[in-house]
């Protein structure tokens, strides 16, 4: 594939007349890849691609094809680089044909028609973004995701090797996000440079190649998805939690938001509150990303080798108690549990599924101390359908909450259990 | 697309007509074949410049709305919205109460680039001119103007008349010289804003979106601000700020023909010479020779009502 670099911006600073918005950016675009900008609101991601396009005036280099973009006449740009606005005004009632068709103007001179090629070249647009039924229509008639896509396909129409998107999918439903991008996605393949501004985190792992990473104007992260994509980052530049995973299908990164109250930087605490999180099958995953950014003292319970929750235990450096999978929990490992129970000042018992196999973690609970102990129950289940223990397991958990456990279906719960606490470790039943 | 080459032709032949039927109709009556004692003196050497001077007024005033209205993205928007018409209404005022009536054209076309350029200087002194911002400017501009020509009429005494009837535009005096400057503003500038069609379709969705499709919108703005403002200026000073004609014609094109520019640029160019001529026919021959801005007033300004009523589904 041509590796070639298209767009080029070093130091790139633009903004309005009082605030300077993009600060020295620098960064450079190859010929086919499909990179997406993200960044919080506000960050500065639909200014760089205004400064990009020239229509914000800005300092640095930005150069296309090796060319300062400055010494470019307004045709010549026209026919190098498309943008598609998030959305535009409609105040006359073109058809779509004819908004489409302005596509052509960069080619034309202003004393002849638009030539037959034009109209062939349009109509062909019009089908590959699934339009061509609206031909005749008024715009104003449109909605505004069928706007969107009109908006898209006069891009496509100018015939340009690079195509800057504004959020080009905010106003489209999932069939039509999806087909977007994967035309976009196809274009970069032939060779176009295809730059996007993303709000959709988990769209822009999706199809893109690359993402460069905008807070406060300035790159932060610059990589594939997998690199940009971490919860760390995402807390770090959003302040929002997340856990990642593979997508089942395609195999790429994608996130899920965890429900949390607002996530202030983490406090540093002074002497950090031990916290046991007992979990499996991947129950733990989020809890240990969000209370491992706040800074407790964490350890995970008996995992399996294979678990998802050992998986992301290791990777934030938290110490677990490994076993074989579909192995019988060894004695040892269950006296390894007893000593990091009695250690610890909170323990949380993240509900996942319970077999005779693993039953005597409970009770090891249960010996401990049931009042530091709070139960995760996502809201809505019932802890029957974590029983593979012919209800062994969902009584030894009620019997848990009824000695004095805490128990609560949210994150945030999780959160003010642990804040309430003191660092004494709460009296020992025996 | 098919129903734009029948429109224009159709617009020719109507405006012909039209230019023929109303150089034929007057108080003084006269058929299109008359030996009466001075009816050529009537028929050429008054109405005949009266008819093409609100020709190319009416015209003027018509392509210059259009122009203005995808320059602004706003079909509501009229040509005198940067303070021409109160620009020009102040220049005549001032010629009325301190020259007693000469130079009256001259003051008018003086007072109308006057307060463009004040508008403008205003709204751009940052260096880049949104279009929000001259569109306000224009507005207050008006009102301070229109302040100082109120101001005027209350201490005009006797000129009170002379003031009121310029303010209500009309083609009393029209000379053959008045439509020959009308002719000369309107035939340059009009095709100017011909040739920029295109450029005028891609403004009227935005001048960012002009910019991506390759337009020099900045120029592309001047060009189209400059050339109105010319037509604008050119118009109140020969017959007053007639109302309407530039607010509405551009609508009645859209309707017929849609609203691609290459197309309502000359259609409204001959559908407003057409309108206006009618309108000033009307008022010399059955309303005592009234000011034409009452008529278009009275007629445009119930459509233009109807007009916003509609809007939303045609337009």
């Amino acid at each position: 594939m041509n590796k070639k670099t298209t767009l080029n911006a070093g130091n790139l600073s633009a903004g309005y007349s009082v605030q300077e918005i993009v600060k020295s950016v620098s960064c450079s675009f190859t010929a086919g890849t499909f990179t997406g900008i993200i960044g919080p609101n506000g960050s500065g991601k639909t200014t760089l691609l205004r400064a990009f396009s020239r229509v914000l005036p800005s300092s640095g280099i930005l150069e296309l094809d090796g060319k300062p973009v400055a010494g470019f006449t307004p045709a010549e740009l026209g026919m190098a680089l498309g943008f598609v606005p998030q959305d535009e005004a409609r105040p006359f009632s073109y058809t779509v044909m004819q908004v489409v068709l302005m596509a052509r103007y960069a080619r034309t001179s202003r004393f002849s028609s638009l030539t037959p090629a034009d109209y062939d070249r349009c109509h062909a647009v019009l089908d590959e973004t699934g339009i061509a039924h609206l031909k005749d229509r008024s715009i104003r008639a449109l909605s505004g995701g069928e706007w969107q896509r009109v908006l898209i396909a006069r891009a496509l129409a100018q015939d340009t090797k690079v195509l800057l998107l504004d959020e080009p999918t905010s106003h489209l439903d999932l069939s039509h996000q999806s087909d977007a991008l994967a035309l976009m996605k196809a274009l970069a393949g032939t060779g176009s440079t295809i730059l996007g501004v993303f709000h959709d985190l988990n769209l822009a792992a999706l199809y893109c190649d690359r993402l460069i990473m905008i807070r406060e104007g300035s790159l932060v992260a610059d990589g594939t998805p997998d690199e940009v994509l971490t919860p760390e980052k995402i807390r770090e530049v959003y302040g929002a939690e997340v856990v990642t995973a593979r997508h089942p299908a395609t195999g790429r990164t994608f996130l899920m938001p965890l429900s949390t109250r607002s996530c202030k930087t983490p406090d540093v605490q002074e002497t950090p509150i031990r916290v046991l999180v007992v979990s499996g099958g991947g129950s733990g995953a989020g809890l240990l990303h969000i209370l491992a950014g706040r800074g407790y003292d964490l350890s995970a319970g008996i995992l399996a080798t294979t678990d998802t929750d050992y998986g992301v235990a290791q990777a934030l450096g938290i110490p677990s108690i490994p076993i074989l999978p579909f192995s019988q929990i060894p004695a040892h490992a269950l006296e390894k549990l007893r000593g990091m129970a009695a250690r610890a000042d909170r323990i949380i018992l993240s509900v996942h599924p319970v077999s005779a196999g693993n039953l005597p973690v409970l009770s090891v609970l249960h010996d401990v101390g049931p009042v530091k102990v709070i139960v995760h129950l996502p809201e809505g289940r019932e802890f029957v359908s974590y029983d593979f223990a012919k209800g062994a397991a969902a009584t030894a958990m009620m019997d848990l909450c009824s000695a004095g456990a805490s128990c609560t279906g949210t994150y945030d719960g999780i959160l003010v259990f642990l804040e309430q606490s003191d660092h004494k470790i709460p009296p020992q039943p025996e | 697309m098919t129903r734009t080459i029948p429109l224009i032709i159709g617009l020719a032949i109507a405006t012909v007509a039209t230019i023929v039927l109303c150089t034929f109709i007057g108080p003084a009556g006269f058929g299109f074949v008359s030996t009466a004692p001075g009816a050529a003196d009537i028929v050429g050497g008054i109405r005949l410049p009266r008819v093409l001077a609100a020709f190319f007024v009416g015209a003027s005033l018509a392509v210059a709305g259009a122009a203005m209205q995808s320059l602004f993205r706003n079909p509501m928007a009229d040509p005198y919205i940067l303070g021409t018409s109160s620009g020009g209404a102040l220049g005549a005022s001032l010629a009325i109460v301190f020259f007693g009536g000469f130079f009256v054209p001259i003051f008018a076309w003086i007072g109308a680039v006057v307060a463009i350029l004040i508008v403008w200087s205003i709204a751009g002194r940052k260096g880049v001119i949104s279009v929000e911002t001259l569109l306000l400017t224009g507005i207050a501009v008006s009102f301070f103007f229109s302040a100082i020509v109120s101001f005027l009429i209350a201490v005009a005494g006797q000129n009170v008349h002379q003031i009121l009837f310029w303010l209500m535009g009309g083609f009393w005096n029209a000379s053959p010289g008045d439509a020959m400057l009308a002719a000369a503003i309107l035939i340059p500038a009009g095709a100017l804003l011909f040739f920029m069609g295109r450029d005028l379709n891609a403004l009227s969705l935005g001048e960012e979106t002009a910019a991506h499709l390759g337009i020099d919108a900045t120029r592309a703005r001047w060009i189209v601000l400059g050339a109105s403002t010319l037509l604008v200026a050119g118009a109140v000073s020969i017959a007053g700020s007639i109302g309407f004609i530039g607010l509405v014609t551009p609508h009645i094109v859209r309707m017929l023909a849609g609203p691609d520019n290459r197309i309502v640029i000359p259609a409204s160019i001959l559908a407003g010479g057409i309108i206006l001529v009618i309108s000033d026919t009307l008022a010399r021959t059955f309303f005592s020779d009234l000011p034409v801005g009452i008529i278009t007033a009275f007629i445009g300004a119930p459509f233009f009502i109807w007009l916003i009523y509609q809007r939303g589904t045609t337009v």
